[in-house]
């Protein structure tokens, strides 16, 4: 199956190298674990929609020596490595090619360990690491049974049996599911290392219990508050201390743990960077004085947080009426920024006010909605200025479990195999099923489930902030979507909105200026 | 099982309804049916069919309403009494009512009827799609005059549940309350009394939980409020089932009793 894998695979490398060379007059910059040098208090970074922005609020950063800079593991990486901040402090795939080619695959983000499709692939070929290459995935892996945040084991309510395993890591004798240690590998996305006070907030929505099945909030061992459990995919850990204490572990092989000193700068490194995208390409300075107030990185960086945006004093983004019809002279040269402007503005509106009906969303249409209930992108995008839900924000929308998931068509005329592996869940019949998908379910990755072990949690995902969107494709946990136009495609189908090409467009446009 | 005067007025209202289906204000109606969404020009109503009736269960709200609409893909169990007030959406409203979503999938529950002018909903003012605070929003659109603050906290508590269900996305309020009681009075004790119930139907028959839900309450009860750190706290844990059904207020069956002690 890897060879046949690999022409396509170099086949699509050199598109992307085709597609990249465009750019090759901007090149992004890229930041080498401990390569030195000041991180300025606000830089811009070129991407295809314009230019993200990345503002240190306290000041400037000497890299040198900085433990998110520094390689503080044994296999090179920094938390730069998959955080960098020319992609919005996470890690796009097209930075990924670039890598590839401009180290012949022995950056650090290639490592074995999760930068690989399995340790133990053949070093050098792209077909080892094609899931970082072609969508952005990095290995996850995940102890089976499961155990809790505090090492608690726990007994799950459903068995889970390997269908496909295009990576073999499942199958493994060393790293699946009936190894030694046995062990269930998905594959996801690095999420944005920026903005981080909207999803370590203690406002509306944080409370001790979290409503959706039988769960007590997972609390900060250190203050003693309940958290958001917003951070990651799976809310396995929900502070940026034990995140980093997690990520130090698993994906840089720290030999030992990361002292006190270490994460107290990772910590406060993470708490004050912001991303936001800050120009457009077309809709021009996206930060200019007397603009809507939801763009660029210091309105970001000066709002609220733990607020549910609202329709009537406090909308999700808030971009108020400034670029709704803007009065363009005839021959005017600022006409096209003018209609970008107001494509935006649009867009904002098909966002927040046009209705669809959501249907079949666990943790979404079963909290007290209803199914289907006729609401907007912004009911489950509801934190002010992010987009992401106040809290506890996992559901599954159905990017990761079929019907939903993006599989490869299989038939004789496609050369392309399934990429993702693929699970067959059984619910014991005393567990709650999931409410929609019963209690046989086939997943690429069961998500909260690999946590909880609930039924109910298979395919949850934590939703992430909408900041810095142009700087970072692909989407989704699983890098199922290639672009923004892809991602709005999914919903559209998922939900059968029937977006107009009108609608479509400025929901892009709005997207991409966030 | 014993025919109490109750049970027997419920039973033969029941036939009645079920000769003459006709809906007199003041009838319970409790039945299994699949729930029918129907759009308006505004918010989406929720209706069920009974013995050749509709009946008018919902308005979609928000999360926090009195009363949450059903789920597509689910049967619903409808507790309601007749209210003597117009139609809504087409169905005769059902008030106070009840609704448990039944926890299997029901796949057959697809009904999603258009809008039409004739069960148009206004709302004065109009409100916009997407989160709002306001009428059919965060707050509860007919909202209980304010009560002056207790100055003793409550020590009893109660949570109501769905039909055959543990917990759910409503109770969060209610567990946090009991954990800022036990808390500020530094309580000692909490007991802990969970039921399973059955009810009544309309057309006669009993409809039960499943065995082993009243213990399943309890002991999550008690798991929930350790997890949330009340671990010095005593927990006495009991479960029991409920008085049969009469038909009339068996939802109320489905609770834990919560009382914090000092």
């Amino acid at each position: 199956m890897t060879h046949r894998v690999r022409p396509f695979l170099l086949l699509t490398l050199a598109a992307l190298a085709v597609a990249a060379g465009l750019r090759a007059a901007e090149p992004a910059r890229w930041w080498s674990p401990g390569e030195g040098g000041r991180l300025p208090a606000y830089a811009t970074y070129p991407n295809e929609y314009g230019e993200v922005g990345v503002l240190n609020s306290s000041g400037p950063i000497e890299t040198k020596g900085h433990p998110f800079f520094e390689p503080i593991g044994t296999n090179g990486r920094a938390c730069v490595s998959c955080h960098q901040p020319a992609n919005a402090m996470s890690l796009s795939v097209a930075a990924i090619q670039e890598r590839w080619r401009a180290t012949k695959g022995t950056d650090p983000i290639f490592a074995a360990i999760d930068g690989m499709n399995c340790p133990g692939l053949p070093a050098g070929d792209p077909a080892s690491h094609s899931l970082l290459l072609e969508r952005g995935l990095f290995r996850v892996f995940l102890p089976w049974p499961p155990v809790t945040h505090d090492g608690t084991a726990v007994d799950p309510e459903f068995s889970i049996e390997v269908v496909r395993d295009p990576t073999g890591c499942n199958t493994s004798p060393r790293y699946g599911l009936t190894s030694a240690t046995p062990e269930i590998s998905v594959y996801r996305r690095p999420r944005p290392v920026a903005n981080t006070k909207y999803f370590t907030h203690h406002g509306f929505g944080v409370t001790s219990f979290v409503g959706k099945g039988p769960l007590a909030t997972v609390r900060d061992a250190e203050t003693g508050l309940p958290t958001s459990m917003n951070m990651m995919a799976d809310a396995r850990v929900s502070t940026l201390k034990t995140q980093a204490m997690s990520a130090a572990q698993s994906h840089l092989q720290i030999a030992g743990a990361l002292d006190e000193a270490r994460l107290r700068k990772i910590v406060e490194f993470e708490g004050q960077v912001y991303s936001a995208q800050v120009r457009h390409r077309a809709a021009g300075d996206l930060m200019e004085p007397g603009g809507p107030p939801g763009f660029g990185v210091r309105n970001l960086a000066a709002a609220s947080t733990g607020v549910l945006g609202n329709n009537t004093t406090q909308w999700v983004f808030p971009v108020g009426d400034v670029w709704k019809k803007l009065a363009t002279p005839a021959g005017a040269t600022d006409a096209p920024r003018n209609r970008m402007r107001e494509s935006i503005a649009r867009g904002h509106d098909v966002f927040m006010f046009r209705t669809f009906w959501i249907r079949d969303v666990q943790h979404l249409n079963t909290v007290g909605l209803g199914n289907p209930t006729k609401r907007t992108c912004s009911t489950c995008h509801g934190m002010h200025m992010t987009g992401m839900d106040v809290a506890n924000g996992w559901m599954d929308l159905g990017a990761t479990n079929l019907p939903w998931a993006r599989e490869e068509p299989l038939n004789p005329w496609n050369q392309r195999k399934p990429q993702m592996p693929l699970f067959k869940i059984t619910c014991k019949a005393s567990a709650a099923p999931h409410a929609f998908l019963g209690r046989t379910i086939y997943t690429q990755d069961p998500g909260r489930a690999l946590v909880t072990g609930r039924c109910t949690d298979v395919g949850s995902i934590v939703m992430q902030q909408f900041r810095g969107l142009a700087a970072r494709a692909p989407y989704f946990a699983n890098g199922s979507a290639e672009s923004i136009r892809d991602l709005v495609d999914f919903y559209d189908r998922r939900f059968n909105i029937g977006y107009t090409a009108q609608e479509r467009d400025d929901l892009i446009n709005f997207l991409s200026a966030l | 099982m014993t025919i109490t005067p109750r049970r027997a007025a419920v039973l033969f209202a029941g036939l009645l309804a079920s000769v003459t289906t006709s809906a007199a204000p003041g009838q319970q109606r409790s039945f299994v049916a699949c729930p029918i969404v129907r759009d308006t020009s505004t918010v989406p109503c929720w209706l069920a069919e009974y013995e050749g009736e509709t009946y008018f269960l919902t308005l979609q709200t928000d999360v926090s309403a009195p009363v949450n609409p059903p789920q597509l893909g689910h049967q619903v169990l409808v507790e309601g009494v007749v209210a003597d007030e117009p139609r809504v959406c087409g169905g005769i409203p059902l008030k106070p009512v009840v609704l448990s979503v039944l926890p299997e999938i029901d796949s057959s529950c697809s009904t999603m009827l258009p809008a039409e002018d004739r069960y148009n909903l206004t709302f004065e003012p109009p409100r916009p799609p997407g989160p709002s605070r306001g009428r059919l929003a965060f707050d509860n659109p007919n909202p209980a005059p304010r009560r002056a603050v207790p100055e003793t906290l409550p020590r009893t508590f109660t949570l109501q549940y769905d039909f055959d269900s543990a917990i759910a996305f409503r109770h969060a309020g209610v567990l946090q309350q009991i954990q800022d009681v036990v808390v500020k009075q530094k309580a000692a004790r909490v007991d802990i009394t969970a039921y399973r119930a059955a009810s009544l139907l309309s057309n006669g028959k009993t409809l039960t939980e499943r065995d082993g839900i009243g213990r399943r309450r309890a002991e999550q009860i008690a798991s929930l409020l350790k997890d949330a750190g009340l671990t010095a706290v005593t927990y006495q844990v009991q479960w029991q089932d409920a008085p049969p059904p009469d038909g009339l207020d068996d939802a109320a069956g489905r609770r834990v009793d919560i009382v914090v002690h000092d």
